[in-house]
């Protein structure tokens, strides 16, 4: 099922066209990894896909609806999204954040139905966040915040998780952690997730589709084995790249050539 | 009366920290206090509340309330840019428009002697609690002010949300940029009603927010009504306090309740701000 469509789709700060023409599907269970250097438009891009920035031109739809046409609560309801540092108070405990994520069903004067607190709980088993629930955020570490913000964005019960490089402030076994939650949750309940991502490998591993994005175009689109080409993403990063391949058949890596020969050449 | 305007202070207080994401934001930053003072004063100026009544059909109240209005509006029209308002071109707006007023405020001061010599100027500086209004005053006052909260009552789950980033709020639901014009022009609103008939009384915006986060913690929601109940009886005591002293002839003077809420307030909030170090000190 297609959730997300977007085509032709552009965007300019000003003069500067930081999206000349996007194209992009989503579809229920997919996880998906948008990948591209540093200022080739992939926060830019998410936050298009969200609406809090306007697209200039081409056309955005969600569940077949066009985006213009989705009041926010109910698009609150249906795509919940990471930022790249998502804020919260140093005494804010752990509960509070998670309950902001039900804000769009809140009713007026921000009143909470049992049910509200109920999914709060459930993802708060879910992700293991059942011992902090009181702790204030100040004194989490960096993995622990991430998963409570992944906490809140789970609490709105969406179809499509956009997050924006959710492995920021996370080392290797929180990474990959978050990589398996992330399978998970489209395995198990269908929830699209599309996120930007600086590493290439990491995210193929854990993608059923890669997007390479190069100056606001897509520069590559398809599954891990077929798009990792050394040529194609050595001329979008600017670095001679060499493709890997641990397990014949498998997921490739791709590295860094000079990394490859100093490390041959005991340097 | 000390419980009404206590009680608008402490709310309206509680939205523009929220809105602003600004701890020390109060309910004056954005020009509200000074606009009252400097109205309150030019009425003392004989011609201009004499054409001001006979051609607005206003009392001395409501031309204060104008004059509060009108400076919050010139802080909102100097920082909306595309229809939309950051907080801190809203602040710098806000800290502009109140010092320009307090100039004009000393310049009017100091060349109408008269004004000095009735002796009027100084409760629109301080505030204090008027026992010489008529009921229609107060009721007008209360009005506007309950209106104006329960506005913001039902406002408080969006409330709630607002001091994240702009889209991770868009991304919860919420329109940030309408939500910031309603809840800052209605905090506004209800700020300048009591004002116009009790002076800036300082500090109860500032820091009963802040004793509410403390007790109850950060949930917007239950903070509004929090802040709300102990701004009514942290100036209804302070009230009674001043009105103690002033009987009992310690003072020989009624001290107005601005005074005592300042020297409480100030030494307080210190040891709030120490307190507050010493916890993120322990943490790290």
């Amino acid at each position: 099922m297609t959730l997300l469509n977007a085509s032709n789709v552009s965007f300019a700060y000003g003069d500067r066209a930081v999206l000349p023409d996007v194209s992009l599907e989503l579809f229920a269970g997919e996880v998906v990894s948008l990948l591209g250097p540093n200022g080739s438009g992939k926060s830019t891009l998410l936050r298009v896909l969200l609406g809090t920035l306007r697209a200039a031109n081409g056309a955005i739809s969600w569940n077949g609806r066009d985006l213009r046409a989705w009041p926010r609560r109910a698009l609150a309801r249906f795509v919940a999204y990471l930022p790249q540092s998502p804020v919260a108070d140093d005494e804010e405990t752990v509960t509070d954040v998670l309950r902001k994520g039900r804000a769009p069903y809140w009713g007026s004067f921000g009143l909470e139905s049992e049910h509200d607190l109920q999914v709060v709980s459930q993802v708060a088993t879910q992700l293991q966040l059942h011992d902090l629930l009181r702790r204030p955020m100040a004194e989490l570490s960096g993995g622990q915040r991430q998963r409570v913000f992944i906490g809140r964005c789970l609490v709105q019960e969406p179809k499509a998780l956009l997050l924006d490089e959710p492995n920021t402030y996370l080392d290797l076994r929180h990474q990959v952690e978050l990589g398996m939650l992330l399978k998970s949750l489209s395995r198990d309940r269908g929830i699209a997730v599309l996120m930007a991502s600086h590493d290439i490998n990491l995210a193929a591993a854990m993608s059923d589709r890669l997007v390479l994005l190069s100056n606001g175009s897509v520069a590559a689109n398809g599954a891990p084995a077929e798009v990792l080409r050394p040529a194609v993403f050595g001329e979008v990063y600017g670095l001679p790249l060499r493709r890997v391949e641990p397990v014949p058949g498998g997921i490739p890596l791709l590295h860094p050539e000079l990394m490859l020969q100093s490390i041959r050449h005991g340097a | 009366m000390a419980s009404l305007v206590g009680a608008a202070l402490a709310a309206a207080g509680v939205v523009y920290q929220a809105i602003l994401r600004n701890p020390l934001a109060d309910p004056y930053l954005l020009g509200v206090s000074s606009g009252a003072s400097l109205a309150s004063l030019l009425w003392y100026v004989g011609w201009l509340s004499t054409s001001a009544a006979t051609l607005l059909a206003v009392g001395q109240q409501a031309f204060a309330l104008l004059g509060a209005l009108a400076s919050v509006a010139v802080v909102f029209l100097v920082s909306a840019r595309r229809g939309r308002i950051d907080p801190v071109t809203l602040i710098l707006a806000g800290v502009i428009v109140n010092a320009v007023n307090g100039a004009l405020y000393l310049l009017i001061y100091f060349t109408h002697p008269e004004i000095v010599a009735r002796g009027g100027a100084f409760i629109f500086l301080v505030g204090g609690i008027q026992t010489n209004l008529a009921t229609q005053q107060e009721l007008a006052a209360a009005c506007a002010a309950g209106i104006g909260w329960l506005v913001l009552a039902y406002l408080s789950g969006p409330l709630s949300v607002a001091g994240l980033g702009e889209a991770e709020a868009e991304s919860l639901g919420v329109r940030i940029h309408r939500l910031r014009w309603v809840g800052l022009i209605v905090a506004s609103f209800i700020t300048a009603a009591v004002v116009a008939v009790s002076g800036p009384i300082g500090f109860v915006g500032l820091i009963c927010p802040h004793l509410a986060r403390l007790m109850i913690g950060h949930d917007q929601r239950r903070l509004l009504p929090a802040a709300t109940a102990l701004g009514a009886v942290l100036l209804a005591a302070a009230d009674a306090i001043s009105r103690y002293l002033t009987a009992d002839q310690f003072l020989r003077t009624q001290l107005p309740v601005g005074v005592l809420t300042g020297l409480l307030g100030g030494p307080f909030f210190l040891l709030l701000l120490w307190r507050s170090r010493r916890r993120a000190e322990a943490v790290a």
